[in-house]
């Protein structure tokens, strides 16, 4: 296991971006905190006039945890791009500087490889956003708490527990999601890059990309134009708000039916059918067969040819 | 004495190319075997096969393995340095050590240590800031503390300049190799490994054309400086080879008479240079 381990870390050295990334998003955010430019996404700007007082104290709450779970979904967005990039890099980095001819002298197994590679990308990865998450809303906490005080309210409100431990539940939540429900685009982009001659963005993008052209042409259907932008992004629609657009609130942000409609946005969606569904499973196993034939060709690839 | 790698009609195509036809050699442990051949020959093929790297036909086995089936296993006792600078750029010689230290059983930190305190190679540094010398200096430093029996090095000097490889080879023989090891290595720069070799294989055009010990090579070859006026009583001996040197031809004899041969002119024993010059015009004509 200690072995694992090492290969783990190995890849944290090699791709600094898993730690960089979010170092920098929380990096940002202090810096906007300490000039006073916190604005918490879906609320509009919680300045100096704050809104946020003239609603009921539920609905405060409620907007804070929309607050707070939009930040994390900025956290997690870019852990994503970082995912996608690490993913198509992890078998084919080491390939086109030919260091893979060192990797492979060691007593290692392709398929231990491969898999310290996807632990990366489907767990390691998904718990730094979830930390990364954690950090940026307790900085916004803190951030907005200085600053209500400063305009004469109460700063505790921030730290009211249905608001934070419910963002830190969202992030939680999320990161567990994600791993699952994104487990085969990560098996897919690992075996276009153990795969791929060269230039493996080409080689992932471009096969689902033709057959997607091709069946619009030929077909004139969408159902792999559906299929791929359901995997994608299916997971809100499965998980996602089932209430009204916040956009869609008027100027008067503090009339009662405008409480009313924010009472009503549910975070989370309905978990038992999500986690029920055929979709997440099968992805799941679509995930393992991505990974076996991933360690497939990583194995039998001709390193000479 | 017994037999570490077997290899019975080996074959490998590329296309239309015949990379290995037909290779059958065996090495037995305690042995430094050359593998020499032209560029293209299939000498890394051979390797590729060797390590299980690369599927091939015929029948192969290296430390009673399949190379290509059971590789995870073999590369428990094998270590190999397959062309130069394959080191990851990105990382730092001490992550590289941690690394090794957990993944392979059979490495020796201290071993390691020790050979990288006489190189100028910091722990602190990543790979790509290191010169090519020093590259090669930690590739064999990590090898070397391997506890393998079987080492596998192609073109291991390629880029180095004369000094580091010819200290290279000394490090290599004078504090690396023992009875209980092999070393099976490639290159083309012939002159600088001959006094190490225990064998030589030579390739051509994937084929094995010379499978020999160095005392069969010292017994059966004879290079001989010819006088000119013997020439032509010297070419009736069927020399392998000949060519002109400072008022002397130089002829490559095969299993002649020494004392016939002494009358000829100074008789020596044959660089591998030579004799594999001579053994590929040979094997061509």
């Amino acid at each position: 296991m200690s072995r694992f381990f090492w290969l783990i870390r190995r890849e944290i050295w090699e791709h600094k971006a898993i730690w960089v990334a979010p170092a920098i998003v929380v990096a940002c955010l202090l810096l906007l905190v300490v000039t006073g430019n916190v604005h918490l996404g879906p609320i509009g700007g919680m300045g100096t006039d704050a809104p946020l007082a003239g609603f009921p104290p539920e609905t405060q709450v409620k907007l804070l945890l929309i607050a707070y779970a939009g930040l994390a979904l900025v956290v997690f967005m870019v852990m994503g791009i970082v995912a996608f990039f690490y993913s198509l890099d992890s078998l084919y980095a080491d390939r086109r500087d030919r260091s893979v001819l060192f990797w492979k002298s060691l007593p290692l197994s392709d398929a231990e490889t491969v898999l310290s590679k996807f632990a990366v990308a489907a767990v390691v990865i998904p718990l730094v956003a979830l930390i990364a998450a954690i950090i940026a809303q307790l900085v916004v906490a803190a951030g907005g708490s200085v600053k209500l005080s400063m305009s004469g309210m109460s700063g505790g409100i921030m730290w009211q527990p249905e608001a934070i431990l419910g963002g830190f539940m969202m992030a939680l939540l999320w990161s567990i999601t994600a791993m699952l429900w994104y487990a085969p685009i990560v098996g897919y982009l690992m075996l276009a890059s153990a795969w791929a001659p060269k230039g493996p963005f080409l080689w992932a993008v471009l096969p689902p990309a033709s057959i997607f052209l091709l069946e619009r042409v030929v077909l004139y259907s969408r159902h792999v134009g559906d299929f791929i932008t359901d995997r994608l992004f299916g997971l809100y629609r499965l998980l996602g708000s089932r209430g009204e657009r916040v956009g869609d609130m008027p100027d008067n942000p503090a009339g009662s039916d405008v409480a009313r409609k924010i009472g009503e946005i549910d975070l989370v969606g309905d978990m038992q059918d999500f986690y029920t569904s055929a979709d997440l499973w099968l992805g799941v196993v679509a995930a393992g067969l991505l990974l076996a034939a991933a360690m497939w060709v990583r194995r039998y690839r001709d390193e000479t040819a | 004495m017994t037999d570490l790698i077997v290899a019975r009609g080996l074959g490998k195509t590329f296309g239309s190319t015949r990379a290995l036809n037909d290779v059958s050699f065996q090495v037995g442990s305690g042995r430094i075997v050359g593998l020499i051949g032209p560029n293209g020959a299939g000498k890394t093929t051979a390797m590729k096969a060797l390590l299980g790297l690369t599927r091939f036909e015929g029948s192969l086995s290296v430390l009673g393995l399949d190379p290509y089936r059971q590789r995870h296993q073999l590369m428990q006792d094998v270590c190999f340095i397959a062309d130069v600078a394959v080191l990851p750029r990105w990382i730092r010689v001490h992550q590289l050590i941690n690394l090794v230290a957990a993944t392979h059983p059979r490495f020796r930190r201290d071993v390691c240590e020790h050979f990288l305190s006489r190189s100028d190679v910091k722990q602190k540094s990543r790979v790509k800031e290191l010169s090519k010398g020093m590259v090669t200096q930690l590739h064999l430093a990590l090898v070397m503390a391997i506890d393998a029996k079987l080492l596998v090095l192609d073109e291991p000097t390629l880029g180095l300049d004369i000094l580091m490889r010819k200290q290279f080879y000394e490090t290599l023989l004078n504090e690396y190799f023992d009875e209980q090891r092999t070393i099976l290595v490639t290159t083309h720069q012939v002159e600088e490994i001959e006094h190490i070799l225990t064998d030589l294989l030579f390739i051509d055009r994937g084929r094995i054309v010379l499978d020999a010990s160095m005392e069969d090579v010292q017994e059966s070859y004879a290079q001989v400086a010819v006088r000119p006026e013997y020439v032509a009583a010297a070419r009736t001996h069927k020399p392998l080879a000949e060519r002109q040197g400072l008022g002397r031809t130089h002829m490559l004899f095969r299993g002649a008479d020494r004392a016939e041969l002494g009358r000829l002119g100074e008789v020596g024993v044959p660089s591998v240079a030579d004799l594999f010059v001579a053994t590929i015009q040979g094997a061509r004509a």
